[in-house]
């Protein structure tokens, strides 16, 4: 962005990270430290480097989840080791992480991975937190996730908008390619998000941005292109699901990407629910369609990751 | 009057690790400053980051 009529309250850090690892907020009260999201397993170390950094001789008292995908939790492991680090996930989400039921979690299912990490806690919809000194309030943002939260702070205007909302657009809505309701939810989320009248939103990727307002029109307007055509849902999902794991590997061989999409489960169920088509014929659907954007290319049967 | 220059592009390219020897990122070449310090960032300093960037990968040792 190059609007940077803002500026962050002095206890808060922003992790501006990729795509694999989402962003991480720090916060760095006089009594408490804490850490919205931590990034993809592959990046932990990283993720500690990073916080390690900003906190000196301090430890990590909590790191709080906006969604349990991967690229959000997948550092709490290695701060729970460093620091003794409390997690705090959604509330809707805290029995399966006690257990770490993976058939649950959606880790299995979308052939990434997360390091066990234990359950400190959880966040309901309207609870208060004091992070940074400041009071957030945590909102239900269903849509994306159906159990996300999104952190609002009214004294800043400052919104942790998480995937509910990107300055364009927002995460897959993976409910719908289970063949679940999603787009409706998204839609009340952006609403709700719209309606906090926030200066500035902090996003799970990408830089922190302002006109929040207009963002969220163009976020509502994908809304309606993809329920329109719940396909093109799918095939973003498809597209987002084999890029991020090519983004972890940097090189599958195409024979690996066929087995993918013949035996991780969400891309087993979205090939069959939405496209009708066997694995064989959706790897090489998805295969073609990363190298037609430019975000892969093929080298001796070998799928390799592009940057932009 | 001038158009807008393109907002700068981060260099992230989710090869995340922190290399000892260096204390740069493997992926995008940049200090943990620099990471901590680009989400907020205005665009000179971004500019000024980009340039950095450029230089270090002339010293590096392809071999």
């Amino acid at each position: 962005m190059t609007d940077k009529d803002y500026r962050l309250p002095a206890t808060m850090r922003v992790f501006e990270r990729g795509w694999l690892s989402s962003n991480n907020v720090l916060f760095i009260g006089r009594d408490d430290t804490a850490l919205v999201d931590s990034g993809y397993a592959t990046h932990a170390a990283q993720t500690l480097a990073l916080v390690r950094h900003e906190l000196g001789a301090r430890r990590l008292d909590r790191v709080i989840n906006t969604h349990l995908h991967s690229d959000h939790c997948g550092g709490n492991a290695i701060l729970q080791r460093e620091y003794g680090t409390r997690a705090l996930v959604p509330v809707s989400d805290g029995p399966q992480v006690e257990a770490w039921d993976e058939e649950r979690l959606s880790f299995r299912a979308c052939g990434q991975q997360c390091e066990r990490f234990a359950l400190g806690g959880t966040v309901s919809p309207g609870d208060e937190l004091v992070l940074g000194d400041l009071r957030w309030q945590a909102l239900a943002a269903p849509g994306h996730e159906p159990h996300s939260l999104v952190f609002f702070c009214e004294q800043e205007g400052i919104v942790i908008s998480a995937d509910a909302l990107w300055e364009n657009g927002f995460g897959v809505i993976f409910p719908e390619l289970d063949g679940e309701a999603g787009f409706d939810a998204a839609r009340e989320t952006l609403r709700m998000i719209d309606s906090l009248g926030a200066r500035l939103a902090i996003p799970g990727h990408g830089a922190p941005f302002t006109g929040v307002a207009d963002a969220c029109q163009r976020a509502l307007a994908r809304i309606d292109y993809l329920a329109a055509d719940p396909l093109r849902n799918a095939q973003n999902g498809i597209k987002v699901l084999l890029k991020f794991l090519l983004l972890e590997r940097q090189r599958i061989a195409l024979a690996e990407v066929d087995r993918l999409f013949a035996t991780v489960p969400l891309l087993v169920a979205t090939g069959e629910r939405f496209f009708g088509k066997d694995p064989k014929a959706m790897a090489e659907w998805a295969v073609f369609t990363l190298r037609r954007s430019g975000s892969a290319k093929v080298e001796d049967g070998v799928l390799v990751n592009r940057e932009f | 009057m001038k158009p807008p220059l393109p907002p700068v592009p981060s260099p992230c390219i989710n090869v995340c690790e922190m290399e000892a020897a260096t204390g740069l990122c493997r992926g995008c070449m940049r200090t943990l400053d620099e990471i901590v310090a680009w989400g907020t960032a205005p665009e000179e300093y971004k500019r000024a980051v980009w340039e950095l960037i450029r230089e270090r990968e002339q010293q590096i040792d392809f071999k």
